[in-house]
């Protein structure tokens, strides 16, 4: 069964970090770390793909309008609400099974859910700068970009990934 | 669908906050839109080349009958240079004697000794034996031999019965063109006059009175002289691929049965 209180926790703290303290910081121009996708990867997997996105669609307009995103944020999260069950499989080789009653997450190790959150932040991030450019003029700064940023959000989110793990357990 | 949606709407948004945005969206989703409807045109383009090769096949066949009419009438007028309205109002009276069809290989062989090419032309669209069969480039493939209403066969150069007149085209020395069967790549040119001094890379034409002047056998690759050194023997490289026809042009001499009966009268 799904535990509201430690996701709404969970959610508000991400949100507060991403856009108090993470957006504010000025590291590089290639090292941008985004934590906020994991609110999306930590709904839980039983749900039906609707409330996801519904929920996504919540995250993705909080963002862009705390950021001045116009659509930006909300237009690279809501295709993980969609993909997320696939990169699940994909990564982990895990899915839902029918039948379901404890949640997906408190059964998986810890590395498959490090594996599923990194693939999630690195499609998220691509996804992202690519929107965010709109251009491949320089690929290599672009790779060197999603990748740098991806690493440093993965750092950053796994505590907190880690906690809400261990709160529904 | 819902999906859909709002990812439509969050990217419209996006790119109608700004000009920059706006520009370089549109700039490729026309590029998008450009290279897929480039892709359905290329697919459209080969499934219509078929097409295609019969209508430029035509414009050939036309166009060569138009050239035939003009070379006669050079032939008429001496050689002597006139002006190109007088060529133009002479070329529209005068009847060429040469006519282009355009045909289609049904079915060929080329791996036996008596080879055969079947043409989706037959007598009801006039053609009839003794026509001759040329590639688009105006290279010799062969002489119909055979008509029935809607196809006619062709005796290609890769028979052991065909033959035809060859002239060198450097000199107009004639030799006679048949084929030994060795290669379906090569014909031999035999009764090449001692005169000729024929060498490699002299190109062979035609010379019969069922094909006009300028069509190509092809090129000699090797020549030498027989036993009694009275004349030379060639082996010619094949200007046309046999093996590779698909459009190809049956022309008629409108003069062959009279040509014929004159010979049977003088029996010759």
């Amino acid at each position: 069964m799904f535990r509201s209180v430690p996701y709404i926790g969970m959610t508000l703290m991400v949100l507060f970090l991403q856009i108090f303290i993470l957006d504010e910081l000025s590291i590089a121009l290639w090292l941008r770390p985004m934590i906020f996708p994991i609110v999306v990867m930590l709904l839980p997997m039983e749900w039906r793909t609707i409330w996801v996105m519904l929920a996504t669609l919540a995250v993705g307009l909080v963002m862009d309008l705390a950021q001045g995103g116009a659509g930006l944020y909300t237009a690279t999260l809501l295709p993980l609400s969609v993909l997320r069950s696939w990169v699940l499989y994909i990564t982990t080789r895990r899915g839902v099974e029918h039948g379901d009653q404890t949640s997906l997450f408190s059964r998986m190790s810890m590395r498959n859910i490090m594996t599923y959150v990194g693939a999630m932040l690195v499609l998220h991030h691509a996804m992202f700068f690519v929107l965010e450019r709109l251009s491949f003029a320089m690929p290599l700064q672009l790779v060197l970009t999603i990748v740098c940023s991806s690493a440093l959000s993965l750092i950053i989110a796994w505590p907190i990934v880690r906690l809400y793990s261990s709160k529904i357990a | 669908m819902l999906f859909l949606i709002i990812e439509g709407v969050a990217l419209w948004s996006y790119a109608s906050s700004s000009p920059y945005t706006e520009a370089k969206i549109l700039s490729r989703t026309t590029a998008v839109g450009g290279a897929i409807s480039g892709t359905i045109t290329d697919v459209e383009h080969f499934f219509s080349l078929a097409e295609n090769n019969r209508q430029l096949a035509a414009r050939v066949a036309e166009l060569s009958e138009r050239v035939a009419q003009y070379d006669d009438l050079d032939v008429t007028l001496g050689g002597e240079e006139v002006s190109d309205a007088v060529v133009d109002s002479l070329a529209t009276r005068h009847e060429g004697h040469f006519r282009y069809r355009e045909a289609r290989v049904v079915s060929m062989t080329t791996n036996r000794m008596r080879n055969f090419i079947i043409l989706d032309r037959g007598a009801e669209e006039g053609i009839a034996p003794n026509m001759g069969v040329v590639t688009p480039n105006n290279e010799l493939v062969g002489y119909v031999v055979s008509c029935s209403s809607h196809y006619c066969v062709v005796q290609p150069m890769l028979n052991v019965e065909f033959s035809t007149g060859g002239r060198l085209v450097d000199n107009d020395h004639v030799c006679m063109i048949i084929w030994s069967g060795d290669s379906k790549y090569r014909v031999e040119a035999q009764d090449i006059s001692v005169y000729a001094e024929p060498r490699e890379g002299m190109v062979v034409e035609v010379r019969s009175e069922r094909l006009p002047d300028g069509v190509t056998i092809g090129t000699i690759e090797e020549c030498e002289l027989n036993s009694t050194k009275s004349a030379y023997s060639a082996v010619i490289a094949i200007a046309a691929d046999m093996s590779r026809l698909d459009n190809v042009l049956i022309v008629e001499n409108t003069h062959y049965g009279e040509l014929e009966e004159l010979k049977q009268e003088l029996n010759l």
